[in-house]
């Protein structure tokens, strides 16, 4: 059944959007993460224009997010404090990636600059990650005890100055990198249409010492709303947020992410950030391959004025 | 035969040659004036029929009517960009703008265009493919031996697109003067005012034309959205937030674990 985009001004197949967003959703479940770096890459392959693919994901995070935070909320597993101060420097990290967008797609080097962008992120993550859990499963079968110490208790980031006290998190620490790390994860989840919580996670644990059990709820909730405000910003400047493309994703994911977390329970966490790791690796590989390899087409048109510009 | 004879006679046959580019009329007509574009829209086709007609004192002559019928759509400027090799990536390189192209060019000839009428006519008239007036920027880098690779380019992609088409021999005569062509419009067609151009060819003369206008529009709820992320883009973009916070929502408590 084909379906018309109000936005992409293109008809596609509602079956195969349905079962992007579950599949995406499904691994989202699974793994517990937003899946906007998959998703976005999908959209893009299956020929919806880059920049409404990007945007578009942005509104699905959201949702995605939002189904997730109501379960964290209840068992108050987020530091309010700390999300807003990595909110503020998102919501200006947003706005920041939406200037850049705005003007890549005017210069014609959006598409060129999402894909380059993609390779470094994915496969320095999926490097990560890949390394860690194989590390993990070796521990494993060793038989060695798995300490899951908290490394070190001051690093540089605690030698900075406006220091600002979060109770929840039993962090006294500067508001700096804080505000630094909510900009730049805003800054590329707008451009390149990610959420960043496989970014934010690591980074709260191993750069600010949030303790475990309140890092998830307070990184999805950060990402809701910057990823909201996002939306907005893209509404508002490049014009290429599809509503009922983010819909119909969006039904698609919170299904496939419901059926993805029960399954995600019977798996190992160190099997499961494996086939995370490969599966961004792959995606990122693609990427690479796209740019690298001699394209079968060197001509590309794009409409600067007038009907569907 | 007297002189007076002689003018009045020349006088009769230059008459007869005024009248004569005048002679034939043509009358076309649309299976529908405007084509909605809803939810569930995946290209459509029109059906333009047509007669010519011939007053009665006109003297029938020895070729035979060619017809040419132009659907064509609000005009665009477009980037056409080469790829280029940039520190062992491809990415977008040189780019030539053409300005004031049509958006949708479709075609239809009842012979090759090549036979229609000569270069120049063709030219004047934008009829074919090969003819269309794809003028570019001053400011191109482009150098002019490559311009033609440019230009090829994008009237390929614009007929991989669909967009563009020459459908030669696709004009039936239905009787000796009346005639129907189908255009399809595909699915990705962009909306506005189109025109629709019959022209009617005779050994290689025009001797009629005329004009008319097809709207291609979005309807209902398709329409709303695309205007409101136009004009109302802010609340659009509250409106997309909400709907997405509101969908979470719903999700977490309808599968609630705890």
């Amino acid at each position: 059944m084909q379906l018309y985009l109000p936005i992409a001004e293109i008809p596609v197949n509602i079956f195969l959007i349905l079962g992007m967003g579950g599949a995406v959703g499904f691994l989202s479940g699974l793994f517990g993460i937003g899946g906007g770096f998959l998703l976005t890459p999908l959209l893009i392959f299956s020929g919806i224009p880059p920049a409404v693919s990007v945007a578009t994901v942005t509104t699905q995070v959201v949702a995605s997010s939002a189904s997730a935070v109501v379960t964290y909320i209840r068992r108050k597993a987020i530091d309010m404090k700390l999300a807003s101060y990595l909110l503020a420097g998102g919501v200006t990290g947003s706005l920041l990636g939406v200037i850049l967008f705005d003007l890549l797609q005017s210069l014609g080097q959006l598409d060129v600059v999402i894909s380059l962008s993609y390779v470094t992120f994915l496969s320095t993550v999926g490097t990560l990650m890949l390394v860690e859990s194989i590390k993990a499963i070796r521990r494993r079968h060793s038989g060695a005890a798995v300490s899951v110490k908290r490394p070190g208790q001051h690093n540089w980031i605690h030698g900075l100055p406006f220091k600002v006290r979060f109770r929840r998190s039993k962090l006294y620490v500067s508001a700096i990198p804080v505000l630094g790390l909510g900009a730049s994860i805003g800054f590329l989840g707008t451009v390149l249409g990610i959420g960043g919580g496989f970014m934010m996670v690591p980074a709260l644990i191993y750069l600010l010492r949030v303790p475990t059990g309140i890092v998830i709820g307070t990184s999805l909730f950060q990402i809701m709303f910057t990823m909201a405000a996002a939306t907005i910003f893209h509404a508002a400047s490049t014009q290429t947020v599809d509503i009922v493309l983010a819909l119909t994703l969006m039904i698609g994911g919170v299904i496939g992410a419901q059926l993805g977390a029960r399954m995600g329970q019977k798996l190992r966490g160190d099997q499961l950030r494996l086939l995370l790791g490969l599966l961004v690796l792959a995606v990122g590989l693609r990427f690479a391959v796209d740019l690298l390899l001699t394209p079968e087409d060197f001509y590309s048109i794009a409409i600067t004025k007038g009907a569907g510009a | 035969m007297s002189a007076r004879w002689l003018l009045l006679w020349i006088g009769i046959a230059a008459l007869g040659l005024i009248s004569r580019a005048e002679a034939e009329e043509l009358v076309t007509a649309l299976s529908a004036e405007m084509v909605s574009i809803q939810s569930n829209f995946t290209g459509t086709e029109i059906v333009i029929f047509g007669q010519i007609s011939r007053d009665t004192n006109t003297i029938s002559r020895r070729g035979k009517y060619e017809l040419a019928i132009i659907v064509e759509g609000p005009t665009q400027d477009i980037t056409t960009r080469r790829k280029g090799r940039f520190l062992g990536v491809w990415v977008n390189r040189d780019y030539e703008r053409f300005l004031n192209v049509p958006s949708f060019y479709a075609i239809s000839t009842t012979t090759s265009i090549g036979e229609l009428a000569n270069r120049d006519l063709l030219d004047e008239y934008q009829i074919g493919l090969n003819h269309l007036n794809l003028a570019v920027t001053g400011k191109s880098d482009v150098p002019l031996s490559e311009r033609d690779d440019f230009r090829q380019a994008f009237l390929r992609l614009r007929e991989e697109a669909g967009l563009y088409s020459e459908r030669q021999e696709a004009i039936e005569f239905l009787t000796d003067t009346m005639f129907r062509t189908n255009v399809p419009l595909p699915a990705n067609i962009p909306v506005g005012a189109y025109k629709i151009k019959s022209l009617l060819f005779q050994d290689g003369a025009l001797l009629s034309q005329t004009e008319g206008s097809l709207s291609v529009a979005k309807t209902g709820f398709e329409q709303i959205t695309f205007e409101m992320s136009r004009d109302y883009s802010l609340l659009y973009g509250l409106i997309a937030v909400i709907l997405a916070i509101f969908t979470g929502w719903i999700a977490g408590v309808i599968f609630k674990k705890d």
